[in-house]
């Protein structure tokens, strides 16, 4: 059983701005169930000089009872993040999935992030459900959960993002200022 | 600056990641994105803090769990949707 959801946001800040806050997006007030985040590797691709990230981030349970139903009392969840960004064409593409409780829920985000004609960052956002559960009844459940779960997710993701560009700007003008 | 960065999921290594995080956020804005350097210069410390990482991921049992996820299709493509028009219905 597969749902997908898909949504676009513009962002009215340049590219390096958007990018440095989305890999600093954490820890922020709308993001307090992100325990920790780590980057697992860091690597340049030698065809391509896309700067290529692996991030490890731990989330705590926000599985809704149903699920929670199948899978037990769960109280954190490991996800695993891939980030590429290309600074030629300015863009920047994710994808995150959940490495555990995968016999029960998997759910995969692909975003784009690029530069459109006022200078600003377009996102195309992409989340992808999938369940293993054929349990009668469990896709309507699955379906009215997943969407609600996107659009406070997308509110919370947006709101968190914006809250930390605020902040890496500061911090920027900072090195900016000891390099000058 | 501090309480800007994120923890690591090993208490232990937060301040290996401190350091490594700071240098390349500084890095990736006035090189990377600069076109100035084709190389990443927190190299150094990033192995330096992931070698605490790796040794927190043995204690911690989770190495079969980030094996098996390396060597997966969708993390090998970095994501890219292997039948995205599914995406449109």
């Amino acid at each position: 059983m597969v749902l997908w959801f898909n949504s676009g946001h513009s962002y009215d800040y340049d590219f390096a701005t958007v990018t440095l806050a989305y890999m600093n997006r954490y820890p922020n007030p709308y993001a307090t169930h992100v325990q920790s985040v780590d980057t697992i590797d860091c690597r340049i691709d030698a065809t391509t000089g896309d700067l290529m990230l692996t991030k490890l981030i731990v989330k705590t349970g926000r599985l809704p009872k149903f699920i929670t139903y199948f899978v037990g009392d769960v109280t954190k969840s490991w996800v695993m993040e891939k980030i590429r960004i290309n600074r030629d064409t300015q863009t920047m593409t994710t994808y995150t999935r959940n490495l555990d409780h995968k016999k029960i829920i998997i759910i995969e985000e692909f975003t784009h992030y690029s530069t459109n004609a006022d200078g600003f960052t377009d996102v195309q956002s992409s989340v992808k459900f999938s369940s293993g559960i054929n349990k009668f009844g469990i896709k309507n459940k699955l379906e009215s959960w997943g969407h609600s779960k996107m659009q406070e997710n997308l509110r919370g993701s947006r709101e968190g993002l914006k809250f930390v560009m605020l902040k890496v700007n500061e911090r920027r003008q900072a090195w900016l200022e000891q390099m000058a | 600056m501090g309480n800007i960065l994120s923890a690591s999921f090993a208490p232990e290594c937060d301040e290996k990641k401190a350091t490594y995080d700071a240098c390349f956020n500084s890095w990736y804005t006035e090189k990377f994105l600069a076109g100035k350097s084709i190389t990443n210069e927190c190299e150094e410390l990033w192995h330096e803090y992931k070698e605490c990482i790796d040794i927190a991921l043995v204690k911690r049992g989770m190495v079969k769990m980030m094996e098996e996820a390396r060597e997966e299709a969708s993390f090998e493509n970095s994501g890219i949707p292997q039948n995205h028009d599914e995406a449109k219905k």
